[in-house]
C-alpha cells in the first residue's frame, strides 16, 4: 500500500467505500426496519419496537415452517456428512474413476437448482415416491454433498501419508488407524462440512417448492407469505435468517480454515 | 548381545515399481546390536531398502529374514521392528504422552503401565516436562525426540531411521547424532540408519553399507571405507579423494605398482586379495586421500611427481590446495590438505612443488 502516491489511495478508498455501501446496505435494511413499525406500507422510524418479532413468535404457520427446516436441515447434514466422508475416503489416492464421480457430484450444485429440482420430480415421479419431507431431504442431500465431499477430500489430501503408516508401524490395526488417526485429523473439516451443508440447506428454495408435499420450510414459508402481500414479520423473519446463516458461515470458518495445530508440518 | 549373530538378512531382495526397478538382488546381514547406517545419493534405493524391511512396501523378490524366519509376507503392524520418519508424522491431534504411548495403548497394554512407560521414555529422551505438548508446540529437535521416544517404547528388535536429521540445522544436527549414538549405547537396539550424508555416516555407524543405483556398493566400518574403497564411486563418494588412472603392473608382496600419467605409484593391497588377482595391465585407479599427500625434496624415485600449485583455500584447521600434476597432454587435478599454521602456509599459489605419498597410504580401486 505504501507504494502507492497519496492521492490514488485515498481515491480507492472512496471507491472501495461507495461499493461496499451500494452492495450490502439492502440487506440491512430489512434488519433495521425490522426494528420498527410499519403503517401504511411505511417504516415509522420514530417509534422503535420488537412488535414484529412478537408477531413472528405467535406466527404457528412460521413455527412449524422452522421445525421442518431445522429436521430437514439436520437429517441432510447427517446424509451428506456420512456419504460425503465415505466417497472423499474412496476416493482418495484412487485415480479411476475419480474425475467422473466428482463431475456427478458437483453438477447438482452448479446446475440451476430449477433444473437439480425438476430432474429430481420428475424422478421422483417415475419410481412412484410421493413427494414429502423424505424427497425435501433427499433433494438437499443431492445439492449440498458437493461441499462435504470437497471439503473432506481436501483435508484428506493434505493430511501426510506418514501418518497412515506409522500408525501402522506402531501396531495398529486398520480399524485403528481409521477410528484414532485418520478420523479425529478429518473431524474439524467434517464439522466445518455439516455447517456448511446446514447452512445451504436452511435457505435452499427452489429445488424444496418442487419436491415438497404439503409441508413447507421456512423459506419457501416466506416466499409464500410475500405473494400474499407484505406483513412486517417478514422483516424480522429476513433478518433471523441473515443472522443465523452469518453465524453459520463464521462457524464454519473457524473450522476450516487450516488452524496451525491440524496444518503444520509434524 | 552378541554383535555377531545377524539379526536380519536380506536375500536377493529386488523391487520394481512397476517396471521400474529401484533394487537389484541385495543381499545385506544387520547384527544384532549395531548401528548400521546405508549411506547413498538421493535414488539410490536406500529409503526403499528401508520401507521394505519395516513393511511398508512388498518385495518384488527375494525374502527377509528375522533370526533366520521368513518375514517377507508378515504384516507391518506385526512386525517388531519400529520406524522414525523423516517428516515424524507425530500426530497432530495427540499431545506428546499420547505420540508416545499409541503404540502400546493399540496393544491394549493396561493404562498405568502405559503411563509408566511413557514417562520412562520420554526421560529417556530429556522431554519429561513436555508430555501435554501438541506437536506444533514442539521444536525440529524436540520433535525428532518424540519420534524416537515412540519407536522405542515397544521395544523393538529395530529401529529404523530415515533421514531423521535432515530437517535440523548443523549445530542441531550434532547434537542429535551424538544423542541418537548415546541412546542407541544405552537401550542396546539395532539401529538402521539412512542418510545421504556421510559426514552423519562416519560419526555414528559401527558399519556403513554403500549403496548406489539400487545396488549395496560396500559395506564395513567407516575406517573400512575411507582406506579400504573396493570401487571406484565407493573411492571418490565417500571423503574427499585423489584418484589417478593406470594400468596395474605386477604384484609385489602386499603392494602393487600402477603405470599412471604421474609415473609409477605403488599403492598398498594387503588385506584386498581381488587386486591381487586382478591380470596385469588391468585397468584400474590409483587413490590416495588429500591429507596423504605432502610435499618431497626431489621428484626421483616411486610415489614422486611434480605439480603446480592451482589454487590454496584456507579451511580453519587445515589449508586445501588445489594442484595440477603430471604432463599437459594428460594433467591431473590434486587436492593436498595441510595442517594450517598461524603464520600462514608453506605453499605459494602458482609455485611447483615436488610431492608424494606413502605407498602404504595408497590404496587401489579396479576401473
Amino acid at each position: 500500500m505504501n507504494a502507492l502516491p497519496r492521492p490514488s489511495t485515498i481515491f480507492l478508498a472512496v471507491i472501495t467505500t461507495l461499493v461496499a455501501v451500494l452492495l450490502y446496505s439492502p440487506l440491512f435494511v430489512p434488519i433495521v426496519s425490522s426494528f420498527f413499525t410499519i403503517s401504511h406500507g411505511d417504516v415509522d422510524w420514530s417509534s422503535p419496537t420488537l412488535s414484529t418479532y412478537r408477531a413472528l413468535a405467535e406466527n404457528h404457520d412460521i413455527l412449524a415452517a422452522l421445525r421442518t427446516t431445522l429436521i430437514v436441515g439436520l437429517c441432510t447434514v447427517v446424509l451428506s456428512v456420512v456419504s460425503g466422508t465415505l466417497l472423499a475416503l474412496y476416493y482418495h489416492g484412487r485415480r479411476s474413476g475419480r474425475s467422473i464421480l466428482q463431475f456427478i457430484i458437483f453438477l447438482p450444485f452448479l446446475m440451476p437448482p430449477i433444473i437439480s429440482g425438476l430432474a429430481l420430480l420428475i424422478f421422483f415421479r417415475e419410481i412412484g415416491l410421493e413427494r414429502s419431507l423424505l424427497t425435501v431431504v433427499i433433494g438437499h442431500t443431492v445439492f449440498v454433498l458437493a461441499i462435504v465431499y470437497r471439503t473432506v477430500l481436501m483435508r484428506l489430501q493434505s493430511m501426510s501419508r506418514t501418518l497412515v503408516e506409522a500408525s501402522y508401524d506402531l501396531g495398529a490395526t486398520g480399524w485403528q488407524t481409521f477410528w484414532r488417526i485418520i478420523l479425529p485429523n478429518l473431524s474439524s473439516a467434517m464439522v466445518g462440512g455439516a455447517i456448511l451443508a446446514f447452512a445451504l440447506s436452511f435457505d435452499e428454495t427452489m429445488i424444496t417448492i418442487l419436491v415438497t408435499g404439503t409441508q413447507s420450510t421456512l423459506p419457501v414459508r416466506l416466499w409464500a407469505m410475500m405473494r400474499l402481500g407484505f406483513s412486517p414479520d417478514i422483516n424480522a423473519l429476513v433478518a433471523l435468517i441473515l443472522m443465523f446463516t452469518v453465524l453459520l458461515c463464521v462457524l464454519a470458518a473457524r473450522f476450516l480454515i487450516p488452524r496451525q495445530m491440524a496444518t503444520e508440518r509434524s | 548381545m552378541s554383535q555377531n549373530t545377524d539379526l536380519l538378512t536380506l536375500r536377493s531382495v529386488s523391487k520394481s515399481y512397476g517396471t521400474v526397478p529401484v533394487l537389484h538382488d541385495i543381499d545385506l546381514s544387520v547384527r544384532d546390536g549395531e548401528f548400521l547406517t546405508v549411506l547413498g545419493p538421493s535414488g539410490s534405493g536406500k529409503t526403499t531398502v528401508l520401507r521394505l524391511i519395516g513393511g511398508l512396501e512388498p518385495l518384488t523378490a527375494g525374502e527377509i529374514r528375522l533370526d533366520g524366519q521368513d518375514i517377507s509376507r508378515m504384516p507391518i503392524n506385526k512386525r517388531p521392528f519400529n520406524t522414525v520418519f523423516q517428516d515424524y508424522a507425530l500426530f497432530p491431534h495427540m499431545t506428546v504422552s499420547g505420540n508416545v504411548g499409541y503404540g502400546l495403548s493399540v496393544r491394549h497394554v493396561q493404562r498405568k503401565e502405559i503411563a509408566r512407560r511413557v514417562a520412562e521414555a520420554l526421560e529417556l529422551v530429556q522431554l519429561g516436562r513436555f508430555a501435554d505438548r501438541f506437536p506444533a508446540q514442539l521444536s525440529g529437535g524436540q520433535r525428532q525426540r518424540v519420534a524416537l521416544a515412540r519407536a522405542l517404547i515397544c521395544q523393538p528388535r529395530l529401529i529404523l531411521l530415515d533421514e531423521p536429521l535432515a530437517a535440523l540445522d548443523l549445530e542441531l544436527r550434532r547434537q542429535m547424532q551424538e544423542f541418537l549414538k548415546s541412546i542407541q549405547r544405552e537401550i542396546k537396539t539395532t539401529f538402521l540408519f539412512v542418510t545421504h550424508d556421510q559426514e552423519e555416516a562416519i560419526g555414528m555407524a559401527d558399519r556403513i553399507c554403500v549403496m548406489q543405483a539400487g545396488h549395496i556398493r560396500q559395506l564395513g566400518t567407516p575406517h573400512e571405507l575411507y582406506y579400504k574403497p573396493n570401487c571406484e564411486f565407493v573411492a571418490r563418494f565417500f571423503g574427499e579423494n585423489n584418484l589417478v588412472a593406470g594400468k596395474l603392473g605386477p604384484v609385489q608382496g602386499e603392494q602393487r605398482p600402477i603405470e599412471t600419467a604421474l609415473g609409477r605409484l605403488i599403492c598398498s593391497i594387503s588385506g584386498q586379495p581381488h587386486l591381487k588377482a586382478a591380470p596385469d595391465g588391468a585397468s584400474a585407479f590409483a587413490a590416495f586421500r588429500p591429507e596423504a599427500l605432502h610435499l618431497a625434496d626431489s621428484t626421483d624415485g616411486d610415489n614422486r611427481f611434480s605439480g603446480t600449485i592451482a589454487d590454496l583455500a584456507f579451511a580453519g584447521s587445515s589449508t586445501v590446495a588445489t594442484i595440477t600434476a603430471g604432463a599437459d597432454t594428460a594433467a591431473q587435478r590434486l587436492r593436498l590438505r595441510t595442517p594450517s599454521r598461524i603464520d600462514g602456509s608453506a605453499l605459494r599459489s602458482g609455485e611447483t612443488v615436488s610431492l608424494s605419498f606413502a605407498p602404504h597410504e595408497g590404496h587401489l580401486v579396479l576401473a
